[in-house]
C-alpha cells in the first residue's frame, strides 16, 4: 500500500467512525462499539509483540491495567494535571517495558510467556493488596477533571464522544505503525525475528529492537488502559489480570498477525459473538471457544488472513516462473 | 611480507575431553581463495566459527587485517568487513528476497543498499525471484540466497561454509563460476569448504586439508592432490 492509499484509507476509516458515532443512536450498542474498540487497541498492542517479535505476552495486561492504576493515583494525590497524568503512564509505563524488555526478550519461547505471566501476576497481586494506595480488590474511582486535553470530560466519556476519540486512537495508531513497520526498523525486527542468528551475522545487535518492539506493544497496551480508565472512570486489579491477557491473545488469534489491523478485527468478532452469543447462551465462551479451534485447523492465518486470500489473488511460485541456471535455461554472467 | 587480511594463530577449540580445533594457524592473502577439505568432523566448518566468533577460542587469536578480533563478537567482526554463509541454509524465510539482501547490504555501509543487492542479485540469477518471499525458493535458490546475504556489501573476507550442499554436479560447477568471477570481480578473499573436489580443487588458489582438527597439508592444489598424507587421509585413490 503506497502512502497515499494509506492516507486515503486512515482518512476514510476515521470518516466512518465518526459517522458512525453521530449517526447510531443507541448508546448500548455504542458503548458496546467502545468496549471492542478500546481491546481491539488492546489486541494491537498483543499482536504486534507476535507478528513482529514471535513473542506471545500472557502479561500484557500489566500495562493495561497499571495505565488506569498511575493515572488514578496521579489524579488522587493531585499531583499532576491529568494531561501530565495521561502522558506519565504511557510513556513512563513504554520507558519501563523498554529496560526490562532489554532482559525479557532474550529469554526464547514458552520461558518468555511464562515470564510475561508471572510480572503480569506480581502486578495484580500487588495491587490487589496495596489497600492503602490502590484500593485492594475494590479498586479505585478516578477522578478526572472537567477538561482533559482542552475537551470537555463530558463529551469525552459520552458513548459517541469516547467512540470518536477511541477510535481515531485505533486508526491513527494504526497508521502510525503501518508507517513504522515499512521503515528499516521494521525490516530488521522482521529480519530478527524470522532467524536471529542470521541476524547477527548480517550486522544486527538483536537484543534492542526486540525490546523496542516490546515497549511499543506496551506503549499501545497502555495506551488502550487510559482509554478504558477513562470510558469507565473506575480501575480495579482485573483489570491487571492474566485472563484479561488470555482474552488479548484470543483476539489475535481469531484475527490474525500477517496484517497490522488483524487482531483489531479478532476483537470486533469477539464482542459481536459476546453480545450475540451472551444473549441465547450462558456459556457463550464455549461456543466462543469452539470457533476458535476452528479458526486455528482451518485459517491459521486467521480471519484476516482468510480475508486477504479471497481478495489478493495468489502468485504461482518460484518453480512456474523461468529461474536461470536452476530453471532449465542456463544463464551467463555479464 | 604478505598481505594477510585473515590470521589464525594457534586456533584452538576443546569441548571437555574433545578437541574441535587443535592449533590451527591459518593465512588468507588479499584477493585469494584457500580452499578448506578433509573428512566429516576434521574441523573445518569449526574452523569458520571460530574465526566468525560463533563459537569461543580455547587458545589462540584471530586478527582481520591485522587487528585482533578474537575477543570480538559476531556482530562486530562483521562489521571489519568479515561475512559468511551456512552449511545448513540460513536465511529469513518470511521476508521477500529483495528486501533480506538490501537489509544486508544496509548493515553492511553499502553506500547504495538498493543497487548492490540488484548487482548480487543479478550476479546469482536470482533477480526475477526479488519480490518471491524466501520460504516459497526451491533449495536451489534459497542456498544461492545465503550466498548473496554473506556476499552483498563489499565484505573483506567470505567464508563459506559447504556451498554446493544438495546441488547436483552441474549446479555446483556452474555456481563455482559464478563465485570464482563474483569474488575477482568483488576483490573477495575467500575461505571455502567444500566436500565437493572438483569445485575446489578448480576454483581455489590454494587448498588446506583437516584431519582431527589439525591442518595436515597446506599448498597449490596440485602439490595437495599429490601429497601422499593427503590421498591416504582424505582423498584415497580417486583423486
Amino acid at each position: 500500500m503506497t502512502h497515499l492509499r494509506l492516507l486515503l484509507t486512515t482518512a476514510a476509516a476515521l470518516a466512518l467512525g465518526i459517522a458512525a458515532a453521530l449517526l447510531i443512536g443507541s448508546s448500548t450498542v455504542l458503548s458496546l462499539l467502545n468496549q471492542a474498540v478500546i481491546y481491539a487497541l488492546f489486541a494491537l498492542g498483543v499482536g504486534l509483540l507476535l507478528k513482529q517479535n514471535g513473542m506471545v505476552s500472557f502479561g500484557h495486561a500489566l500495562y493495561f491495567g497499571s495505565a488506569g492504576y498511575i493515572v488514578a493515583i496521579l489524579l488522587q494525590a493531585k499531583a499532576v494535571p491529568a494531561e501530565a497524568a495521561v502522558l506519565i503512564a504511557v510513556l513512563g509505563l513504554t520507558a519501563f517495558a523498554f529496560l526490562i524488555g532489554l532482559v525479557m526478550v532474550r529469554v526464547p519461547g514458552v520461558a518468555f510467556g511464562m515470564l510475561t505471566l508471572a510480572v503480569g501476576q506480581m502486578a495484580f497481586l500487588t495491587a490487589s493488596r496495596s489497600r492503602g494506595v490502590t484500593g485492594g480488590a475494590d479498586g479505585m474511582t478516578i477522578e478526572w477533571p472537567s477538561t482533559l486535553f482542552g475537551l470537555s470530560i463530558n463529551t469525552l466519556t459520552q458513548p459517541s464522544g469516547m467512540l470518536i476519540l477511541a477510535w481515531s486512537v485505533l486508526v491513527l495508531g494504526t497508521a502510525a505503525l503501518t508507517l513504522l513497520l515499512r521503515s528499516r526498523f521494521g525490516g530488521i525486527t522482521e529480519a530478527v525475528r524470522d532467524n536471529e542468528e542470521r541476524a547477527r551475522f548480517i550486522g544486527i545487535r538483536t537484543v534492542v529492537p526486540r525490546a523496542a518492539v516490546y515497549a511499543l506493544s506496551a506503549a499501545i497496551t497502555a495506551s488502550a488502559g487510559v482509554l478504558a480508565a477513562l470510558n469507565t472512570g473506575f480501575i480495579s486489579p482485573e483489570a491487571l489480570h492474566w485472563s484479561l491477557s488470555g482474552v488479548a491473545l484470543m483476539m489475535v488469534v481469531v484475527g490474525g498477525t500477517q496484517i497490522l489491523w488483524g487482531p483489531a478485527l479478532g476483537a470486533t468478532v469477539y464482542f459481536l459473538a459476546k453480545d450475540v452469543l451472551g444473549d441465547h447462551a450462558q456459556h457463550w465462551m464455549a461456543i466462543f471457544g469452539i470457533a476458535l479451534i476452528g479458526v486455528i485447523v482451518y485459517a491459521p492465518h486467521g480471519l484476516s488472513g482468510l480475508l486477504r486470500r479471497l481478495v489478493v489473488p495468489r502468485r504461482p511460485k518460484p518453480s512456474a516462473l523461468v529461474s536461470g541456471i536452476y530453471g532449465g535455461r542456463v544463464r551467463r554472467s555479464h | 611480507m604478505p598481505d594477510y587480511v585473515l590470521q589464525t594463530t594457534d586456533v584452538a577449540i576443546h569441548y571437555g575431553g574433545v578437541k574441535a580445533l587443535d592449533g590451527v594457524d591459518l593465512t588468507l592473502e588479499r584477493g585469494q581463495i584457500r580452499g578448506l577439505i578433509g573428512p566429516n568432523g576434521a574441523g573445518k566448518s569449526t574452523v569458520i566459527d571460530a574465526i566468525t566468533g560463533r563459537r569461543r577460542l580455547t587458545r589462540g587469536k584471530v586478527e582481520i587485517l591485522g587487528q585482533d578480533v578474537s575477543a570480538l563478537g559476531v556482530v562486530e567482526r562483521r562489521a571489519r568487513g568479515l561475512s559468511r554463509s551456512f552449511q545448513r541454509t540460513s536465511i529469513f524465510g518470511q521476508m521477500p528476497v529483495r528486501k533480506q539482501v538490501e537489509l544486508a547490504a544496509y548493515k553492511m555501509g553499502a553506500p547504495d543498499p538498493g543497487a548492490d543487492a540488484d548487482d548480487v542479485l543479478r550476479e546469482l540469477d536470482l533477480d526475477e525471484l526479488a519480490d518471491v518471499t524466501a520460504a516459497d525458493l526451491g533449495y536451489g535458490q534459497q542456498r544461492r540466497l545465503d550466498l548473496a546475504l554473506a556476499l552483498v556489501g563489499q565484505p573483506t573476507v567470505l567464508l563459506l561454509d559447504e556451498p554446493m550442499a544438495g546441488l547436483s554436479v552441474q549446479e555446483s560447477l556452474d555456481l563455482a563460476d559464478h563465485l570464482k568471477a563474483l569474488t575477482q570481480r568483488r576483490h573477495v578473499s575467500v575461505l571455502l569448504v567444500e566436500h565437493d573436489m572438483d569445485v575446489v580443487f578448480g576454483i581455489s588458489d590454494v587448498v588446506t586439508v583437516f584431519e582431527l582438527g589439525r591442518v595436515i597439508a597446506s599448498g597449490d592444489p596440485a602439490q595437495v592432490r599429490a601429497d601422499p598424507r593427503v590421498r591416504e587421509a582424505y582423498l584415497g585413490s580417486a583423486a
